[in-house]
């Protein structure tokens, strides 16, 4: 794997596959409109290499009032459909309320974006301490593979535990192990970050 | 159709354990083959299987 990993930044150039596609397309957006976001989903792995599908893509973005919405919901028409509302007042209702709403390429159901605002402390952390990943050229916002890694290990699943261990597996010499520690502490994962790792 | 079979339920759960520690195995085995692989090739292949 060739990576370009600095403080900065990550560059990756690969292959697109059609997730990739719509996350790039799905990001431009957000991108243009100046709207805070990072993606924070099995997505992650995938990105990196790890074979396996998934029909939705998680982001938080940033908190918006209203008319800030409704001023990044218009772009996001022009080559979206909104799954689950059909106003940019009912979509920011259900944000506001804690809930996703889900965005697809338009006439299609899959993949969607999931998209939320951030609602704990972890999420708005994550928020502001994403990492930049130029994707053949193309910029997008992921979640710190530290937390990543701890996150999935918290989520329990065989899925997500097999996505920590390929992400800690393949981006060894990059990954802050004292952060990964901490942050498997204060998710209460420290046993099966032993366990699993 | 022939009646089930008993199910010997600790046995199955040690398969399941197995199986997913088998499972990790063979994510630290792909995992080291993306690592040394150009990314021209790996993506090729991830792009042939998820699209």
């Amino acid at each position: 794997m060739e990576i370009g990993w600095t403080d900065q930044r990550i560059e990756l150039e690969k292959e697109l596959n059609a997730l990739d596609q719509f996350v790039i397309d799905f990001c431009a957006v957000l991108d243009k409109a100046s709207v805070r976001f990072v993606i924070c989903s099995g997505y992650v792995a995938i990105l990196f290499g790890r074979n396996r599908s998934s029909e939705d893509v998680d982001m938080f973005i940033q908190r918006l009032a209203p008319d800030g919405f409704e001023k990044l919901w218009t772009p996001l028409n022009a080559s979206f459909d909104c799954l689950n509302a059909s106003t940019a007042k009912d979509a920011h209702e259900l944000l506001r309320d804690g809930l996703a709403v889900r965005f697809a390429h338009k006439g299609s159901v899959l993949p969607n974006m999931e998209v939320k605002f951030p609602k704990h402390a972890l999420d708005d952390w994550t928020l502001e301490e994403r990492r930049e990943v130029l994707l053949n050229k193309h910029t997008l916002f992921i979640s710190p593979p530290e937390m990543q890694i701890a996150f999935k290990i918290s989520l329990g699943s065989e899925k997500d535990i097999e996505d920590a261990r390929y992400l800690h597996s393949l981006l060894r010499e990059w990954i802050d192990e004292k952060l990964l520690s901490e942050m498997c502490r204060k998710l209460k994962v420290e046993r099966q970050l032993k366990l699993y790792l | 159709m022939r009646p089930l079979p008993d199910i010997d339920i600790a046995e199955l759960e040690k398969a399941k354990k197995e199986n997913f520690r088998q499972r990790l195995e063979w994510i630290d085995f792909y995992a080291d083959w993306v690592r040394k692989t150009p990314n021209k090739v790996w993506s090729k292949q991830q792009k042939k299987l998820i699209g």
